[in-house]
C-alpha cells in the first residue's frame, strides 16, 4: 500500500513521473509558436550570406533605421527545399524568400504561399522589366504577379587559351554548332577531351518551353532533341566528349570545374556563377588563362541555354507585407553591386557592366582572363535568355528525359530508341498530370 | 532460495493482478504497485512509438486516399478515393520498381545467408585469430552508410577501380563498367549488399551454432555419419529457425533499402536501381506527390507483409526442434 501522503513518492513513482514528464515536453516542444517582430524581417535565401546577402542587408538597415534583418541559408537541394516548403508551410516566420528553379517556384506560388505584388510592381516605374509578357521575367498569371527573377545567368563557353592556342583555333566571337564541333574535335587531342557535355542544342533552336507543343503535348519528337543525343553519343563514341561512364561514376555533374582546372578538357560551358572557381587561385590553382565566347547558334536560332532566375517572393502570411516588399525593391534595384561577387548578375540595378565585370572576374583579371571576351559575350552580346512557363509534371519530365539520355550516353541505347521513351513517358504523365 | 508464487490483488481489481507476477521476499513490508506507475514507465517510448510509427502508418494510410503536396497545407488535401491505388498499377515505374525490388533482394538475402552461413560455419572452429576475425567480419556491418559507398563507389570505377585493376591484371576483357551500366549497377548493389549484410547474418548464425544439439552430433558420429550427412541432418535442420528468422529481417530490411542506393546511384544510370522504397523518396519528396507515394507505400508494405507471412509458414514444422 502506498503512503498516504502525495508529497512521498518512491524512487519508481518518482522515475516514472520524471519520464512522463519528459515525453510531454518533447510532444510539447514539436509545436512551438513563435512571435512576430514586426520590424524584424526573415529573409531565407541559397546564397551564403557572405557572398553578398549580408552585404545587402546591411545597406538595407542602413537606410531603414530601426529595422532589423535575418538573413537564413538554406543549400538549394531536395533537402533544402523541403525545408523551405515545410518551414513555409508549418508557419515559421519567414517574410521573403528565395527560390530557384521553375517547378518549386509554381509549387509554392499555386498552394498559396507567396503574396500576390502586380499592384505593387505596376506602381514602380523602375520595376516595368518585370511587365513583359513576351520575355517574362516574373511569374505571370493575369495581373498576379507572385515572384520576381532577381539574376540573369546566361551560359557561355570558356576557353583554356593554352589549350585553344596549341590547336591553332581563333576565338570565335559568333559561331555556329557546325562549327563548334569542329572546335571541341580540333581540342580533342594528347589524352584531353574537347568538352565535358554538348551546349543544349534543342534549347538553342527551341527556347522557352521547348518539351512542351503549342497545344501542350509532348515535343519530344521535334527532331532538335534527337539529334542533342545522336551528337553527343557520337562524339563519346569518338572521345572528344568526356566520357559519360566516368562523369556518371564519379558524380562529376557538380564538380566540372575541377576536370576544367586540370585541363581534362579545352572548352566548358557553363555560367558565371562558375567564375568564382576560376579567380580562386588558392583552392584551385591554375596557370592558364581562360577566354570567353558565346554559346553558338543553330540554323539562326540563338536562344542562350541559360535563364532567368533566383526568385524573390513574398510569404502571403507574413504580417510585415509593407516592409517585405520594400526590401523586395530594394534587393531588386540595389544589390547588384554586393551580390555579383557570387557570380550573380543582376536583371534591375543601376551598377555599370565593367563594374559588374571587375566583381565577376575578382582582383587581378588581366592576369588570369581575357577580359574583352567576357565584357563582349556577357554584356554587349545581350544573350537571349528563356524562362519556362508550360510546366506540366516538369519534374518528372526531367527526371524521365536525364535517366534516357544517361542510358543514351552510355552507349547502352540506340539515340533513337532513347527519344523514343523520352517522349512517350513524358506524353503519358502530361496525360496524367494536365490537370494538375 | 525459494521462490514464492505471490499472486496479488491489486487496487486495480483481480484481473490487473491475474497475470500474476513472481517476487523474492525481501524482507521489507510490500508496496503495492500501482498500474500508473507501470504505464509512467513506458509512458515516453510509448509516447515515441504512437508519435513516430502509429500516427505516420495511419497517416498514410489516410494519404493514399488523397492529391496532397505537402505545400499546399492541410487544406490543399484532396480526397481521390481509389484513384492513387488505380494510377499504381496501372504506372510502368512502379512495376518496373517491383522487379527491381524482388531481383534485388531476392538474389542479395539468399547469397548473404549463404555468405554469412559460411562464415559462421568456418568461424565456429577452433581456428587461430578467431575472436579477432569474428569481430572483421562483422565490422562492415556497423560501418556507416556514407563509408560503404564512397568507398564502393571508388573500388568499383570502371578506369581507377581497385576492382577493376586487378581484373585487368588476371587479363580479363571488356570490364565491367559497374555503377556507370544500366546493365551492371544492380548486380554491383547486390555485391556491396552481401559485403555489408553478410557479417550480420554471420554472427546470428554464430550464436545459433553454438546452440546445436552436441549430442546429437555425437551420435550421428557413432553411426557413421560424415561431415555433409551431420550438416545435412544435423546443422541445417536446427538453423532453420535462425534462417527464417534471418531471411525475414534481411528481406523486410534489404527490400526497403535507401541510403545506398541514394548515395551511389540515385536510382540510375536511367531506372536500373530505381527499387520502391527509392520511387517513393522520388515520388513524395522529389515531386511532392504525398497522396501517390503514399499509395505506392502501402501497396509495398502489403506486398513485404505477404511475403514475410508466407516465408513464416513455409518453414512451419520442418525444424529440428518442432
Amino acid at each position: 500500500m502506498l503512503p498516504a501522503s502525495g508529497l512521498s513518492l518512491s524512487r519508481r513513482q518518482f522515475a516514472g513521473a520524471m519520464g512522463a514528464a519528459a515525453g510531454t515536453a518533447a510532444v510539447a516542444g514539436c509545436s512551438s509558436g513563435s512571435s512576430k517582430d514586426m520590424d524584424t524581417l526573415q529573409v531565407w535565401g541559397g546564397i551564403p550570406a557572405e557572398s553578398g546577402p549580408q552585404a545587402v542587408i546591411d545597406r538595407f538597415q542602413e537606410e531603414h533605421p530601426g529595422t532589423h534583418v535575418t538573413y537564413t541559408r538554406y543549400v538549394n537541394d531536395d533537402r533544402g527545399n523541403l525545408t523551405v516548403n515545410t518551414a513555409l508551410q508549418g508557419g515559421v516566420d519567414i517574410d521573403v524568400f528565395f527560390t530557384y528553379g521553375v517547378p518549386n517556384l509554381t509549387m509554392r506560388t499555386n498552394s498559396g504561399l507567396a503574396a500576390d505584388v502586380g499592384d505593387l510592381v505596376r506602381a514602380t516605374p523602375e520595376l516595368e522589366a518585370f511587365l513583359d509578357t513576351e520575355d517574362p521575367k516574373a511569374l505571370i498569371d493575369g495581373d498576379e504577379i507572385t515572384a520576381l527573377a532577381t539574376t540573369r545567368i546566361p551560359q557561355m563557353v570558356l576557353f583554356n587559351e593554352d589549350l585553344r592556342e596549341r590547336a591553332g583555333i581563333e576565338l570565335p566571337t559568333q559561331w555556329t554548332v557546325e562549327e563548334y564541333l569542329e572546335v571541341i574535335r580540333a581540342l580533342a587531342d594528347d589524352g584531353k577531351y574537347g568538352t565535358y557535355v554538348l551546349p543544349d542544342i534543342a534549347r538553342i533552336e527551341l527556347g522557352p518551353n521547348y518539351r512542351f507543343t503549342k497545344d501542350g503535348n509532348s515535343n519530344f519528337s521535334h527532331p532538335a532533341f534527337l539529334k542533342h543525343f545522336e551528337l553527343a553519343a557520337e562524339l563519346i563514341r569518338d572521345g572528344v566528349l568526356y566520357p559519360w561512364s566516368q562523369a556518371l561514376a564519379r558524380q562529376l555533374e557538380a564538380y566540372q570545374q575541377n576536370n576544367f582546372i586540370a585541363q581534362d578538357f579545352g572548352l566548358w560551358t557553363t555560367a558565371p556563377y562558375s567564375l568564382r572557381f576560376l579567380t580562386d587561385q588558392e583552392n584551385y590553382p591554375h596557370d592558364f588563362k581562360v577566354a570567353c565566347a558565346p554559346v553558338p547558334t543553330l540554323d539562326g536560332n540563338d536562344w542562350n541555354t541559360g535563364e532567368y532566375g533566383a526568385f524573390l517572393q513574398i510569404n502571403s502570411k507574413s504580417p510585415k507585407q509593407d516592409l517585405a516588399w520594400e526590401f523586395c525593391k530594394f534587393w531588386l534595384l540595389e544589390s547588384a553591386q554586393d551580390v555579383v561577387k557570387a557570380g550573380y548578375i543582376s536583371l534591375l540595378g543601376d551598377v555599370g557592366d565593367d563594374e559588374l565585370l571587375d566583381g565577376i572576374l575578382g582582383e587581378g583579371a588581366e592576369e588570369f582572363f581575357d577580359v574583352d571576351s567576357f565584357r563582349r559575350t556577357l554584356f554587349e552580346d545581350q544573350p537571349r535568355m528563356h524562362l519556362d512557363t508550360e510546366l506540366t509534371a516538369y519534374t518528372e519530365i526531367t527526371q524521365k528525359y536525364q535517366q534516357q539520355r544517361d542510358v543514351c550516353w552510355l552507349l547502352e541505347r540506340t539515340p533513337q530508341k532513347a527519344i523514343e521513351n523520352v517522349d512517350s513517358n513524358a506524353q503519358a504523365l502530361i496525360d496524367r498530370f494536365e490537370e494538375d | 532460495m525459494a521462490i514464492v508464487d505471490t499472486r496479488i490483488e491489486t487496487a486495480d481489481g483481480p484481473a490487473a493482478a491475474a497475470g500474476g507476477r513472481l517476487r523474492r521476499p525481501t524482507g521489507r513490508a510490500p508496496s503495492e504497485p500501482k498500474a500508473y506507475v507501470g504505464w509512467l514507465f513506458i509512458a515516453p517510448n510509448l509516447l515515441g512509438v504512437l508519435a513516430f510509427t502509429f500516427v505516420p502508418l495511419i497517416s498514410v494510410v489516410l494519404l493514399s486516399f488523397t492529391r496532397w503536396n505537402l505545400v499546399s497545407g492541410f487544406g490543399g488535401i484532396e480526397f481521390v478515393g481509389l484513384d492513387n491505388f488505380l494510377a499504381v498499377f496501372q504506372d510502368p515505374t512502379f512495376w518496373r520498381s517491383l522487379v527491381t525490388t524482388i531481383v534485388y533482394a531476392g538474389v542479395a538475402v539468399p547469397l548473404t545467408l549463404v555468405v554469412g552461413l559460411a562464415l559462421a560455419l568456418a568461424l565456429n572452429r577452433d581456428i587461430p585469430a578467431r575472436g579477432l576475425l569474428r569481430a572483421a567480419f562483422f565490422v562492415p556491418y556497423i560501418v556507416n552508410i556514407v563509408a560503404i559507398g564512397m568507398t564502393w563507389q571508388m573500388l568499383l570505377d570502371p578506369e581507377a577501380g581497385l576492382v577493376n585493376q586487378v581484373l585487368g591484371v588476371f587479363g580479363a576483357e571488356n570490364l565491367p563498367q559497374w555503377f556507370a551500366s544500366s546493365n551492371w549497377a544492380l548486380p554491383a548493389l547486390i555485391l556491396v549488399t552481401i559485403w555489408s549484410q553478410a557479417g550480420y547474418a554471420n554472427l546470428i548464425y554464430l550464436s545459433a551454432l553454438q546452440d546445436a544439439p552436441t549430442q546429437l552430433y555425437e551420435a550421428a558420429r557413432i553411426d557413421g555419419a560424415g561431415r555433409w550427412a551431420s550438416f545435412r541432418t544435423i546443422t541445417w535442420p536446427s538453423l532453420l529457425p535462425t534462417t527464417v528468422f534471418l531471411l525475414v529481417t534481411l528481406f523486410v530490411g534489404i527490400s526497403q533499402t535507401f541510403g545506398m542506393i541514394a548515395l551511389i546511384t540515385n536510382g540510375g544510370p536511367g531506372d536500373s536501381t530505381t527499387t520502391l522504397s527509392f520511387y517513393m523518396y522520388q515520388t513524395s519528396f522529389q515531386f511532392y506527390r504525398f497522396g501517390y507515394a503514399s499509395a505506392v507505400g502501402l501497396v509495398t508494405f502489403i506486398g513485404i507483409f505477404a511475403i514475410m507471412l508466407l516465408m513464416w509458414r513455409a518453414q512451419r514444422g520442418r525444424a529440428l526442434h518442432d
